[in-house]
């Protein structure tokens, strides 16, 4: 049994299903339970940091010491992408993104997330199929996808701005590279106008790529586990329970995995577009001189 | 149909900007909360490695300095002692001369002054032998005679004895 694409289902309307009106909670409206979640993480997230940042010592205690090796790898790698200029300014953004998409795809691996919710079942506690669960995974909803992307694009766009300025990113996308001259001069302006046109159109592309790449991986991750669960619900009780906690455990291992790989390769695409578009002619030069 | 697939998908505006708001929260207070003080921290923390280097540095070029230092003194101690005790050694060899040249000195004038000693002795009792022979030969020379001696005889006697006695 595989998942609808979208498992959104607001607070009122899960409440209204169950006898609560939705007038009584008119500020909840746009409280999902993938938002739910993202509360949750937000949360968590918060508690971590201020557990590490609180009594900071020159000799890191625990939570200090924990937070410091996750940002101190994070800072290098960003710098050794986008170097040492852009770093101090990208470096918040990018580590956000790593951590909050990290911690967001584990967390959807938690037991319960997408098995607990309201749904047909013979018995209390006890249902035949979750139909409005009660926790989603963040990053199985589009909306914090294509959310964070469009931060991404937004913080991409003030960056290139701040970087190389409208005409720099202009004369970078449609300039003619190659210094020709006279009539070959013209054609290659020409073809270099139309393949910044291919440029623009897949800068405005990565607004779909990034969402859907780390939306698919997740939702597909989830919907492997929800399927390898139930696939011997049929065969009586004590071999619907061994198969629902046999046969997901090494997908388990695999999202786990695909977690911290979409999370990265998320955060490095990233870095890697600021990188692009960031870069001035003069490091250009420097770079090929090395 | 656009908007058919996106509502498919599950997009929806009011949880779309819930998620954006959401994602910007946890960015400012990550920010401004977490990784500005650590990294400054980390800052803080990799320039007091490097103030330690530096003064390790500083610490082990002074010891290096110092040890040098210590054996150039150990060098002119040790090359003062040496001259010390050579001088010393010098001194005590022209004292030992110098006393040896005066005990000997001392000695030739022990011994010539026993020397003159016994010659004085020896004349002493060489003159008395003479004239206790002298006084025996005339004591000798009355009685076999029966003559009184007068003093004059007794004086040849005794001159003549002592001239044969000498001899």
């Amino acid at each position: 049994m595989s998942l609808p694409f979208s498992h959104s289902v607001s607070l009122p309307f899960m409440l209204a299903a169950h006898g609560v009106s939705p007038e009584a909670m008119p500020l909840a409206g746009f409280i999902t339970n993938s938002i739910f979640v993202a509360l949750i993480v937000m949360g968590l997230i918060m508690w971590v940091s201020t557990k590490a940042t609180t009594g900071m010592t020159l000799v890191p205690h625990k939570w200090q010491n924990f937070f410091e090796l996750i940002i101190e790898f994070l800072y290098n790698q960003v710098e050794g992408i986008v170097g040492k200029k852009v770093a101090p300014t990208a470096f918040p953004l990018l580590a956000t993104l790593f951590i909050f998409i990290l911690v967001s795809n584990w967390f959807g691996l938690l037991p319960g997330v997408g098995t607990i919710g309201w749904g047909e079942g013979p018995g209390m506690f006890t249902l035949t199929e979750v139909e409005t669960p009660l926790f989603r995974p963040v990053t199985a909803d589009i909306n914090a996808t294509l959310g964070m992307t469009l931060v991404v694009f937004g913080f991409w766009i003030y960056l290139t701005l701040r970087e190389v300025g409208v005409m720099g990113f202009l004369k970078h996308t449609f300039g003619a590279k190659g210094g020709l001259t006279g009539i070959m001069g013209l054609v290659m302006a020409v073809i270099f106008f139309l393949v910044g046109l291919i440029e623009v159109f897949s800068i405005l592309l990565r607004n779909l790529t990034l969402p859907m790449r780390l939306y698919g991986n997740v939702y597909a991750g989830e919907n492997v586990l929800h399927t390898m669960s139930s696939m011997l619900a049929d065969k009586g009780p004590l071999v619907s329970f061994l198969g629902a906690v046999a046969l997901p455990l090494p997908f388990y291992f695999m999202e786990l995995l695909v977690g911290i790989l979409q999370a990265m390769v998320f955060t490095l695409l990233t870095a890697v577009y600021i990188k692009l578009s960031t870069e001035h002619g003069d490091e250009h030069g420097e770079e090929h001189h090395h | 149909m656009h908007v058919v697939l996106a509502a498919q998908f599950g997009l929806a505006g009011g949880n779309l900007i819930a998620q954006i708001a959401i994602f910007l929260i946890v960015y400012k207070i990550l920010e401004k909360k977490a990784f500005g003080p650590i990294i400054a921290m980390l800052e803080q923390r990799k320039q007091r490695i490097a103030e330690g280097e530096a003064k390790l540095e500083k610490i082990a070029t002074d010891l290096a300095a110092a040890e040098a230092n210590a054996q150039a003194i150990l060098n002119k101690a040790n090359d003062s002692a040496a001259r010390m005790v050579k001088e010393a050694d010098d001194s005590a060899k022209a004292l030992k001369e110098t006393r040896a040249q005066e005990a000997i000195h001392e000695a030739s004038q022990i011994l010539a002054k026993a020397r003159e000693a016994a010659q004085l002795e020896k004349e002493q009792l060489s003159s008395q032998l003479k004239q206790e022979f002298g006084r025996m030969v005339s004591d000798a020379t009355a009685r076999v005679t029966g003559k009184v001696l007068n003093s004059d005889d007794q004086s040849r006697i005794n001159q003549e004895t002592a001239a044969q006695v000498s001899a």
